[in-house]
């Protein structure tokens, strides 16, 4: 009689047994990139569910912040900044322009946000992709509402001359919320920015800057405007800061902007706010909007103190 | 508060007149025309269509939003403006109903844009134009109609809706809010979402209290909308026959949301 009983076969060998030069731990951190890779979002849930975020974040945490100003010498004012591994460059570049007719004396400030194929495999070579214009001209309104430089401090020579100034910034490394990064980056190159003393001369017509006298700094408000990113995952979590494999599984992405004070400057959210939470069994529904603000003031003090001081 | 007089005479909640017309754009699905006084959008919507292979997404369909500007090439401004309209509007449609297909929004403003940026109320009346072509096209289900107004607040707090060229120049803060109207969802009868926020000062700060404030005032503005657009509805597209279809469509919500979350969880 044959016995009753078999014993368990074990599991055919997987292909992983091609691996078998490898560690049991570097085998698990492979599989555990191969599931990330084709199923990111169970592999976020299974994540959350546990109360931590992938890179250990609880889900308020920010990324560690830091600023180099004036790294860039050809420039007349330049930061670095990194968030995590987002990082960017940021350079000012000063010209002299004719005003326009119906604004004599404002110049002109252009911010422009670069995402080049080299900072993410997300991004193509070739002209500003989509996501880059969209972030530029969030990062004008951003700065335009603040008031952080008022346009008429760049006057030279009221309907002649006023001064030019390109706030180009690059990303080098894109891992996520480059707006908050972007205009962090923008800020601290601004107040970093010194300009050369510029006269008009009307015999000549033709505004002449002298290299003798000392440079000036930009006549900046002190309420420095810092933006705090959120995105919404499955109408459940509330992710702060989210990084670049965060990014494309939200729902819902929050951006508020305060200034000194915690003066509110901008607040923009796309896609809807409801969290639904269950409680006693049953679903309720609750806006996140008013806990975002709330865990945005306390970042804002943080970052001025840690890098505005 | 309360007395303040307006330029035109109208009340601080109250929006210019609203006026919409389907516009039958003959090579589109759906087409509508919505304005706010004098700021006018036209919106076609096209899909399920054709899409193109680089674009295509094995679980839903992909979403474009195209829009142009009275003159001139679209710029940064107005692309960044259409990804907003993009992401409002993209929680009312069950775009995994069409895999693998397009569907496809241009919108024409028939305003002149002042300025560099688009103003709020012009991109309200884009975002309830987009919505009203949405429904007009019957052919995508929809969870809810997505409806906005432009809001401002002067110099002493007070809130005006729908804030016109001349009252702009006076705001101290400025914004837009879109709310996703859905009838006959859960017991509360019409479920209202906030999906678009956009609120910027202009000069100086404001508090939290004052966005509430904001969102409030605009919330009671954009269900006027709301009522305008269902009326506009049943004006004009029910009598039509095909359009019985689009109404019951909205009104599945109920059916189609969870079918929705089944299909989120096998996914």
């Amino acid at each position: 009689m044959a016995t009753v009983t078999t014993p368990i076969t074990p599991l055919p060998p997987a292909p992983t047994s091609k691996l078998n030069h490898l560690s049991q731990d570097e085998q698990d951190a492979l599989k555990a990139a191969v599931f990330q890779r084709l199923h990111p979002r169970a592999y976020l849930e299974k994540f959350l569910a546990e109360d931590v975020r992938p890179d250990g974040r609880s889900f308020d945490g920010f990324r560690d912040v830091s600023v180099n100003v004036g790294s860039i010498s050809t420039a007349d004012g330049s930061a670095l900044v990194r968030m995590g591994n987002t990082t960017v460059v940021c350079g000012v570049k000063a010209e002299i322009a004719e005003p326009e007719l119906d604004k004599e004396e404002e110049g002109f400030l252009v911010p422009n946000l670069d995402l080049p194929a080299m900072c993410s495999p997300k991004f193509k070579s070739g002209p500003p992709s989509e996501e880059a214009q969209v972030l530029s001209d969030r990062l004008n309104q951003a700065l335009l509402a603040s008031n952080l430089l008022p346009l008429k401090t760049l006057c030279i020579e009221k309907g002649k001359a006023v001064w030019v100034l390109y706030v180009d910034a690059t990303c080098i490394n894109y891992d996520g919320n480059a707006f908050d990064a972007t205009l962090l980056a923008m800020v601290a190159a601004l107040r970093n920015t010194t300009l050369p003393k510029a006269t008009y001369n009307p015999e000549i017509d033709q505004t002449l800057c002298s290299r003798k006298t000392p440079r000036v700094p930009l006549k900046l408000s002190p309420s420095l405007p810092i933006s705090m990113s959120f995105g919404i995952f499955d109408s459940k979590f509330v992710l702060a800061d989210p990084t670049s494999f965060e990014e494309p599984l939200l729902d819902t992405t929050i951006s508020i902007i305060l200034g000194d004070s915690n003066q509110i400057v901008s607040v923009s959210q796309f896609g809807s706010t409801m969290l639904t939470v269950e409680e006693d069994g049953q679903d309720t529904r609750r806006d996140a909007l008013a806990e975002c603000i709330e865990v945005a003031k306390a970042r804002r003090a943080e970052v001025a103190n840690e890098i505005f001081t | 508060m309360a007395s303040h007089v307006r330029l035109d005479g109208r009340k601080t909640t109250e929006t210019r007149p609203i006026a919409i017309s389907f516009d039958k754009l003959a090579r589109a699905d759906g087409s509508a025309r919505f304005s706010f006084g004098e700021t006018t959008a036209l919106a076609s919507f096209s899909g399920p269509i054709e899409v193109r292979l680089a674009s295509e997404l094995p679980s839903k369909a992909t979403f474009e939003v195209h829009l142009r500007p009275l003159s001139g090439v679209s710029a940064a401004d107005a692309k960044s403006l259409s990804s907003a309209i993009r992401s409002s509007l993209e929680p009312s449609l069950f775009l995994n109903k069409a895999p693998r297909t397009l569907a496809q929004l241009v919108i024409q403003s028939l305003s002149p844009s002042r300025g560099a940026s688009w103003g709020d109320s012009l991109s309200a009346a884009v975002i309830n134009a987009s919505s009203l072509a949405i429904v007009n096209a019957a052919s995508i289900p929809m969870r809810g109609i997505v409806c906005a107004v432009a809001i401002g607040s002067l110099s002493d707090g007070t809130l005006v809706l729908d804030p016109t060229d001349a009252e702009t120049a006076k705001l101290r803060g400025t914004g837009c809010f879109a709310f996703m109207f859905a009838d006959d969802i859960g017991e509360a009868g019409t479920e209202i979402d906030c999906v678009w926020t956009s609120w910027r000062s202009i000069v100086g700060g404001y508090d939290e209290k004052e966005l509430l404030r904001a969102k409030e005032v605009a919330r009671v503005g954009a269900r006027t909308v709301y009522s305008a657009i269902k009326k506009s509805i049943q004006g004009a597209i029910l009598g039509v026959g095909t359009a019985e279809q689009t109404r019951d469509e909205i009104m599945k919500t109920d059916e189609s949301e969870s079918s929705d979350d089944d299909e989120k969880m096998i996914i």
